[in-house]
């Protein structure tokens, strides 16, 4: 037996949409300090699994718990508050609003000045708003994009606006980000600075789990690796297990 | 300038701007014309906050405006509360409306939310029509007493101006706080993508609810004070063309924009004003110079005139 609960547990999640059971008896858990790649074939359900985790969709069964606490049926508020926060597939950011106040939104959960001491400004309220700022900048070093600031997101270059997304989950301190497809859009350089990004992120103590297609990635950053089918596990192992497994192989040619 | 300096000098100048207007307008008629400017100025801004910046529209927000003037109305002239208490009842009686008809509608989205705030404006406005015994159903309220501080009696035109524009120059200021708070970038994410606001962990919901409860409370701060500058009320100022006419003034003068408010709310007042003249043609004429502005600035009157001042001063450096 662990003394310590695993990271993050799913136990016999289900999922499905209308006729299509987009997760099937999924579980599987992992501990903290990992980087955990979740790949499959176009429509496996991974963006529904994420989605899931992150309590934008109720499971239909089974359990989800980060830490040991049950998150399943949360709010999504509460879910980032307890320590996870995503990407998106599909870049989404704040595009009219500034690079920096991006991320400052990105950090909502940490920060508290509501609508009453925003009009009356108390101190407390400055110095919230200052230390926000200065955790925002760092965040932009972080990932490179320091001086970029005050440039409206929108007009960022594709493969910034990715990271920008990443400092913007990053802001609220999570101790699980969940990347969607972060690759996705990038050239060969980009990509690799990626990885890199990807490797100090968990060195920073924030464990990441990685949906990507990339395959050269996602095998060179992943610790471990887990494959899903149709909602279905398909296997869990090492990247070199995966790659020498059949049932993966024959997934991908069969229907990539 | 650094952008905070910069809106410090727009505001004194506005301030200033509002003293030396006050001091040299000897006409009743213009300082009349600009009363109502400011009244229209306060809904445009609270309306501004939940379409402009939080990206929700409503088409019931002259129910809000009518709540304000008929709870002031009725308080005083009815029940003989003085004013001043009577103000606080009237924007919490707004208020209080709006978070209950906001928590079901707010779960609606663009045309839904306009058709479900619609909905709630006719019924503000029949209730307003209809109750005859309380407000004095269509053929309107009389008799709302003048506002006065001790000695100083506010009705005269002058003061009633300076008071008029005082509340909105805090207003705007409360505005401009709002808006450049976590709460304000907020609002703005939820405009910009509402999904990613959630999963960041915005509360939406909550925050969509407290903008429209504090727009309607603006909008029955203007009503208080449109009540007791006028002195007689009646349904017709509240209808469903007076809704229409706020998103417009919004919209005219520039989304997500505290001046533009102002420049909408500007345009709307004087515009039926001027076209006076063109008697039977005069609905034809608005309509035309609406669409007119629309087609030649669709970002509404401030980013088009900024626009304008830009283009003319390259042309200028060149
Ligand atoms: N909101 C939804 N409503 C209906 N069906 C959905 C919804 N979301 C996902 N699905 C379906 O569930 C299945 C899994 O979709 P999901 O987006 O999770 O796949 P994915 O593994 O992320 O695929 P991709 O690699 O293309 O991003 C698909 O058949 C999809 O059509
Ligand atoms: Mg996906």
């Amino acid at each position: 037996m662990k003394d310590k609960p695993a990271l993050l547990k799913l136990a016999s999640v289900s999922k499905a949409f209308g006729g299509v059971q987009a997760l099937d008896d999924i579980s599987f858990e992992f501990d903290a300090g990992l980087i955990m790649g979740l790949i499959g074939p176009n429509g496996a359900g991974k963006t529904t699994l994420f989605n899931v985790i992150t309590g934008a969709y109720v499971p239909d069964s089974g359990a989800v718990s980060l830490d040991g606490i049950p998150i399943q049926g949360r709010r999504i508020q509460d879910i980032v508050h307890l320590g996870i926060s995503r990407t998106f597939q599909n870049v989404e950011l704040f595009e009219s609003m500034s690079v920096i106040e991006n991320i400052m939104v990105g950090r909502h959960v940490r920060t508290r000045s509501g609508f009453w001491s925003a009009i009356t400004r108390v101190p407390a309220i400055r110095r919230e708003e200052k230390a926000l700022r200065e955790r925002a900048q760092e965040l932009l070093d972080f990932v490179g994009l320091a001086d970029q600031a005050d440039r409206r997101s929108g007009d960022l270059p594709f493969g910034w606006q990715r990271l920008l997304e990443i400092a913007r989950a990053l802001a609220s301190d999570p101790k699980l980000l969940l990347l969607d497809e972060p690759a996705a859009g990038l050239n060969a350089v980009e990509t690799g600075r990626l990885g890199e990004l990807i490797g100090n992120i968990r060195d920073l103590g924030v464990t990441v789990m990685l949906v990507e297609h990339d395959m050269a990635l996602t095998m060179s950053v992943c610790d471990q690796i887990i494959v899903l089918d149709q909602g279905c596990m398909l296997a869990e192992g090492l990247p070199r297990e995966i790659q020498s497994n059949a049932a993966v192989m024959a997934a991908y040619l069969g229907n990539g | 300038m650094t952008p905070s300096l910069k809106k410090g000098v727009a505001y004194a100048l506005a301030c200033s701007a509002i003293a030396g207007i006050g001091l040299a307008a000897t006409n009743p008629y213009h300082l009349q014309v600009m009363t109502f400017i400011g009244i229209n100025s306060l809904l445009a801004l609270g309306l501004n906050l939940l379409m402009g910046y939080a990206g929700q529209i409503s088409l019931g927000h002259a129910a809000f405006y009518g709540i304000g003037a008929y709870t002031t109305a009725i308080l005083t002239a009815t029940y003989g509360l003085s004013p001043w208490l009577s103000l606080p009842m009237a924007v919490a009686a707004a208020a209080l409306v709006a978070f209950l008809v906001g928590m079901p509608t707010l779960k609606l989205s663009g045309y839904y939310l306009g058709m479900g705030t619609l909905g709630f404006g006719m019924i503000a406005f029949i209730v307003f029509r209809e109750w005859d015994g309380v407000t004095g159903g269509a053929s309107g309220f009389v008799g709302i007493p003048p506002l006065a501080v001790g000695p100083l009696n506010l009705s005269s035109g002058r003061n009633y101006f300076y008071l008029v524009w005082g509340v909105l120059l805090v207003a705007i200021l409360v505005c401009r706080r709002i808006i450049d708070s976590r709460t304000g970038r907020a609002l703005r994410a939820i405009h910009d993508s509402e999904n990613a606001a959630r999963a960041v962990g915005v509360g939406t919901m909550h925050l969509k609810l407290q903008v429209f409860v504090f727009s309607a409370a603006v909008a029955a701060l203007a009503g208080f004070l449109y009540a007791h500058y006028v002195s007689f009320i009646s349904p017709g100022t509240f209808d469903f063309l007076m809704s229409v006419r706020m998103v417009t003034m919004v919209v005219i003068g520039g989304m997500a924009s505290i001046w533009g408010a102002i420049l909408g709310a500007s345009l709307l007042t004087l515009l039926p004003e001027w076209l006076h003249a063109f008697s039977d043609l005069e609905m034809v004429v608005y309509g035309l110079i609406m669409m007119g502005v629309m087609i030649v600035m669709p970002q509404g009157l401030t980013r088009g005139i900024l626009d304008l001042y830009e283009r003319a001063r390259e042309r200028h450096e060149r």
